[in-house]
């Protein structure tokens, strides 16, 4: 996938292609759910110092995953990315309760910006196969999530190693999309 | 008519004629040498001005006779008189010697340059190679010095991915950045201080380049225009509008009046630079356009397209000459070298192709990457090619037999983009892996 391909990919066609953006905290598991996605092998996961893209077909959609790197230093960058994007795919580390708060922070963050304005929001609490994992109610609670107003959002507990509850979230992510083109 | 008048006028006749002649008469100042593609440049001078012409020796043989070269080109070039001929045989041989070099070098890693926070995008030498610009993710773009690997400057103010990037060579005292935030941005080289941010452009900038003059920017845009801007004065000089798709890419002839666009709606629009006026469209390929060149007597233009297929077509008559298949995948790269007589060709199916510009055969296939090549370019003797792909590794090729004669190995992520200098005795390789890697 050279530059030329990335920039196939910033124009998707709408009608048939889906530009996902997965973020979230370094450590939250994002690679691994691209990975587990586009069902590839899940072992060998370094932090993601740039981004990964990959196409995953989806009967009736082509979605375009962009996997963003978390950590704090690049985290200003997430900006370059919010361009056209059909739904946001926020991960976090069910398992981090000390930075519960923080990644609360940024994602109220990437919620105020106008890019995103409107954009669907799916959140994977992830790792829930570690015996020290909040449940997603909780998190849903913690994050005040039904304080969002104007904006489609969902909670899906999985676990990306296991490759449990990714494919239901992903399901939501289909009908979502599905809606929202319908309307357009 | 008196005598005495009659005088007056016919010396002031003849002052005029000699003012007319010396104004016509062209005295030849200096000879240049060109390298890549072989030439040699006149500098002369007439009615006051200081004027160049230039005789293009494409087809020079090192085995040929200099001497009945150069007197050849005095028969044809009255610049070159009778007792200038030993000096231009001299300026042949020098020619001949340069050309007669293949290039042949071992490559090896000189320096790893932990560039940027984020990947890079594309990578340039200014023409003497001694200083080289990148472009990041990170949204800067950094002028280093080759020889030290320093940083010598980061030009900051972009507000999104630094894309596309150039010098304005031969010069290389100014860079340009075209921007995902819609920019274009010129700087000073030396000393980093922005003289002008070009705005207009509805969508990212992703391809852009000066005239060969260094006198206008030409930036190409996913909002499906060119715009031209002026560089003394950073306004707008024109709006290229016509193409029904993204822009993707785009080239100056060699003259600097005429520029190519490639898009994404398939087709290439060709344009006049001082009217601003569509001149012609090359329809034919079924696929995006992903690059178009230019050979260099702007005879030719080259066209790469996803459809996996190169078209060659003829610039004066907008008609296809010719389709070069045999890539199995998109076709995401292509290039001249510098002569015109050979095209290379990257594509999605991990191949690299040669072809004969003139016959349009397969003179090499270059298979041994292991995944889809994105760029590809000769070096300027024309020997070998130079092959940048998502295998993380860079390739060096024998033109001749279509071996790899190396692999520049290290990156840790895929390549973006890998360029020779000038001489071709430096390679630049710059990665998603952030880094960006000297060899020479």
């Amino acid at each position: 996938m050279g530059l030329l391909s990335i920039l196939r990919k910033l124009r998707s066609d709408h009608h048939k292609e889906l530009r996902i953006l997965l973020l979230g905290l370094d450590n939250a598991g994002k690679t691994t759910i691209l990975k587990s996605l586009a069902s590839e092998k899940i072992d060998q996961i370094t932090p993601t110092q740039g981004f990964n893209v990959k196409c995953v077909n989806t009967p009736g959609f082509k979605l375009n995953v962009w996997d963003i790197g978390g950590q704090r230093r690049i985290r200003p960058y997430w900006r370059n990315y919010f361009e056209n994007t059909d739904l946001l795919i926020y991960v976090i580390d069910s398992t981090d309760q000390k930075r519960f708060e923080e990644t609360g922070v940024e994602l109220r963050e990437l919620l105020e910006d106008e890019k995103l304005s409107g954009v669907p929001l799916l959140i994977f609490a992830n790792k829930q196969d570690l015996f020290n994992a909040a449940k997603a109610s909780d998190i849903a609670n913690l994050l005040k999530l039904h304080t969002l107003n104007g904006r489609t959002w969902q909670i899906q507990a999985c676990s990306a190693l296991k490759g449990e509850g990714v494919q239901d979230g992903i399901e939501w992510v289909m009908k979502t999309a599905g809606a929202k083109a319908k309307k357009k | 008519m008196s005598k005495h008048l009659k005088v007056t006028f016919q010396c002031y006749v003849l002052i005029n004629c000699i003012f007319w002649a010396l104004l016509l008469v062209m005295r030849l100042k200096r000879f240049l040498l060109r390298y890549y593609p072989p030439g040699i440049i006149l500098e002369y001078e007439q009615g006051g001005q200081v004027k160049t012409k230039s005789i293009d020796l494409l087809d020079l043989a090192s085995t040929d006779d200099a001497l009945s070269i150069a007197q050849n080109l005095s028969l044809k070039e009255p610049l070159i008189t009778q007792t200038r001929i030993p000096q231009v045989q001299k300026l042949v041989t020098k020619l001949q010697e340069k050309i007669g070099s293949t290039g042949d070098r071992q490559f090896y890693l000189f320096k790893v340059l932990r560039a940027h926070i984020l990947p890079l995008t594309n990578v340039a030498f200014n023409k003497s190679g001694s200083c080289f610009i990148t472009g990041s993710y990170d949204r800067t773009c950094k002028v280093w010095d080759t020889a030290s690997g320093e940083e010598l400057q980061t030009l900051e103010g972009h507000r999104n991915v630094v894309y596309a990037i150039a010098f304005n060579n031969p010069y290389g005292n100014k860079v340009a950045t075209g921007s995902f935030d819609k920019t274009c941005k010129l700087w000073n080289a030396e000393t980093g201080q922005c003289y002008f941010t070009y705005r207009g452009h509805t969508s990212e900038i992703v391809c852009l380049s000066f005239n060969p003059q260094s006198t206008v920017i030409a930036t190409g845009s996913m909002d499906a225009t060119t715009k031209l801007w002026d560089v003394q004065s950073g306004q707008e000089l024109s709006t290229l509008s016509g193409h029904s798709g993204e822009i993707i890419c785009l080239s100056f002839n060699t003259h600097g009046d005429q520029v190519l666009t490639g898009s994404f709606d398939n087709t290439v629009c060709l344009w006049d630079v001082h009217t601003g006026q569509q001149t012609n469209t090359l329809i034919g390929h079924r696929g995006e356009i992903a690059n178009a060149h230019f050979n260099f007597d702007c005879s030719l233009i080259a066209t790469a397209s996803m459809d996996r297929s190169c078209k060659l077509w003829d610039v004066r008559t907008g008609h296809c000459i010719a389709t070069l298949r045999g890539h199995e995948d998109e076709v995401f790269d292509i290039g001249f070298n510098y002569t015109g007589q050979q095209i290379v060709s990257a594509s999605a199916d991990a191949t690299a192709r040669i072809y004969d510009a003139g016959t349009q055969k397969t003179i090499a296939v270059l298979e041994g990457h292991e995944s889809e090549v994105s760029k590809v370019s000769f070096n300027p003797q024309g020997t070998h090619v130079l092959s940048g792909s998502a295998d993380k590794s860079a390739r060096i090729w024998d033109v001749n037999t279509g071996e790899c004669m190396q692999v520049l190995e290290g990156h840790t992520d895929e390549i973006f983009s890998c360029v020779y200098n000038y001489e071709g005795d430096t390679i630049l390789t710059g990665s998603k892996d952030n880094t960006c890697r000297i060899w020479r």
